[in-house]
């Protein structure tokens, strides 16, 4: 599966740095923020949608095959886009992405994230497209979301655009898991139980959305939207959504 | 084009303009089974208002129509556009049926565009685009209410549908897109009972409100968020739409009718705070 090397194979020392940069940049204390978001869950809780350890699998199942149906479909046309050195293309994934983004705190969300994920990689390692497309984002020419700048610093390192999706979504799933912990009665084995048994469905998501326009992104979850909304009238909360 | 024939295709075309200080329907071109007949006057709280009714002369979307519905609203103008009924999409075993409306907005014009529900017949296969230019001063009140099927009619009719497919794109006159929108149900798909999705409910609406960021602050303050643990007839909530381009009221209900009295509650509030009118009563029919 892998371009260079790989798992499995004896030797390849470029795949193995490879590997732990996938790691590292997979880790869910990666220094962006996301941990001031539970992606609706604080809203779900509050309101019953999620109350125990099988609901809060379902409700990650069902954001995963949400996010994969949009932001997935975005972030495989910005690595596309970043391999072909179209940097139109990413610009359009990340206007047509922010354009379907619906309730102010997904929004926040999607573009400081973003920003500061894409701050991030440009301490650690050069990239002259994140680094043009960051400065899009200072100059309020692009909204800056974060699957745009994953799929563009995932591409430049070399990391082909399956594993970026997996990447992605396993971000997605962990951010939710840790703000389970924090919001409600579960312990790390159930989150970690609930995030193996949900990671078993990102292939299936890949084949779904792969061959997917950026016009054919689409959603179907009323009961979530409903939640979306009902967050930002919470009085007392500890996520931004 | 015979009685119920499928395959039809009806084309509608709607133009309202200030003449006079009046807001009038200056243009109207239909081909059935859209229909139009003309404006009337009957909202008491906003008299000034043309209200035209969509009525289907072919008894509902039969496999193989294709419609078009054009509307536009000229510079200062105000319209409101419903339809008769509700609009059924019937179970179909060949092709599918579409529809494409074009709507625009010129300079602070007002448009309630405000259809009956959509219910999707089981193995109904029905897509509708609309695609919205609006101006940046001009407000639209405008959305879809779904009903998963004819719920009391046969077990199989709740989501039995085969595919649903509601599209909606916001322009500003430049071409500048601001917001876009595809709501896609398919056949099978395992999540509707997920409590995330539909939570055992029946009806849900995506409703949106353009309008300037001023006049979208003061509505947003203004609505009530419902969303009772205690299984409520009807959740909804408004969010914010990216862009500036205005509101979305997401409602969710076990009726199409408690979906509606969500919408009507916040078609009040849109209506006094984008135009300083209010909604009549409803009328006991409806």
């Amino acid at each position: 599966m892998m371009a260079n090397g790989g798992f499995g194979t004896r030797g390849g020392a470029s795949g193995m740095v490879h590997l732990a940069r996938l790691l590292q940049f997979s880790d869910s204390t990666l220094p962006i923020g996301s941990f001031a978001f539970s992606n609706g869950l604080e809203s779900a809780l509050q309101t019953g949608v999620v109350s125990d350890p099988e609901s809060l699998l379902n409700y990650v199942d069902l954001v995963l095959r949400q996010t994969a149906r949009m932001d997935g479909v975005a972030l495989l046309h910005a690595h596309r886009a970043a391999l072909a050195g179209d940097y139109g293309a990413i610009l359009v994934a990340d206007s047509e992405l922010y354009c379907r983004r619906v309730g102010e705190e997904q929004q926040l969300m999607l573009t400081r994230v973003g920003k500061k994920f894409a701050e991030l990689v440009l301490k650690i390692m050069p990239s002259p497209t994140l680094e043009r497309w960051l400065g899009d984002i200072k100059a309020d020419a692009t909204p800056g979301c974060l699957p745009i700048g994953q799929a563009i610093a995932l591409a430049h390192m070399g990391v082909d655009e399956s594993e970026a999706f997996v990447m992605h979504q396993y971000a997605i799933a962990s951010m939710i898991l840790s703000a389970a912990l924090r919001l409600m009665r579960i312990d790390h084995l159930d989150t970690q139980r609930i995030l193996f048994t949900a990671q078993g469905r990102v292939e299936g998501d890949y084949a779904a959305v792969r061959d997917l326009s950026l016009d054919e992104m689409a959603s179907f979850a009323p009961v979530f939207d409903v939640l979306v909304a009902h967050h930002t009238t919470t009085h007392v909360r500890l996520f931004m959504n | 084009m015979r009685a119920a024939g499928p395959g039809k295709i009806g084309e509608l075309r709607l133009g309202f303009s200030l003449r006079n200080g009046r807001s009038i329907l200056h243009d109207l071109y239909r081909v059935a089974p859209l229909l139009v007949q003309r404006a009337l006057y009957w909202d008491e709280a906003m008299p000034e208002l043309p209200i035209c009714s969509i009525i289907s002369v072919g008894g509902g979307i039969l496999q193989g129509d294709r419609y078009k519905i054009d509307i536009r609203v000229g510079e200062g103008a105000c319209a409101h556009v419903t339809s008769q009924s509700a609009n059924r999409v019937h179970q179909m075993d060949a092709n599918y049926a579409s529809q494409h409306q074009t709507v625009t907005l010129e300079s602070g014009s007002y448009l309630e565009y405000l259809p009956d529900v959509t219910i999707a017949y089981r193995d109904s296969r029905f897509i509708n685009q609309t695609d919205i230019v609006i101006a940046e001063d001009a407000t639209l009140l405008y959305g879809e209410m779904i009903l998963a099927g004819r719920k009391h009619h046969h077990a199989g009719e709740r989501f039995g549908l085969d595919l649903l497919s509601v599209a909606v794109s916001v322009c500003r006159p430049d071409g500048r897109k601001i917001f876009a929108e595809k709501v896609l149900i398919e056949k099978g798909d395992p999540t509707v009972d997920f409590p995330g999705v539909m939570r055992g409910y029946d009806a849900f609406a995506n409703i949106l409100c353009l309008t300037p960021p001023a006049v979208a602050a003061r509505i947003k303050e203004r609505f009530e968020t419902s969303f009772a643990l205690d299984s409520p007839r009807a959740i909804s909530g408004v969010s914010r739409l990216p862009n500036d381009a205005g509101l979305m009221l997401r409602a969710v209900g076990v009726e199409s009718y408690d979906v509606r009295g969500e919408l009507r509650r916040f078609w009040r509030i849109v209506r006094e705070e984008a135009r300083g009118r209010t909604l009549p009563q409803e009328f006991l029919w409806r």
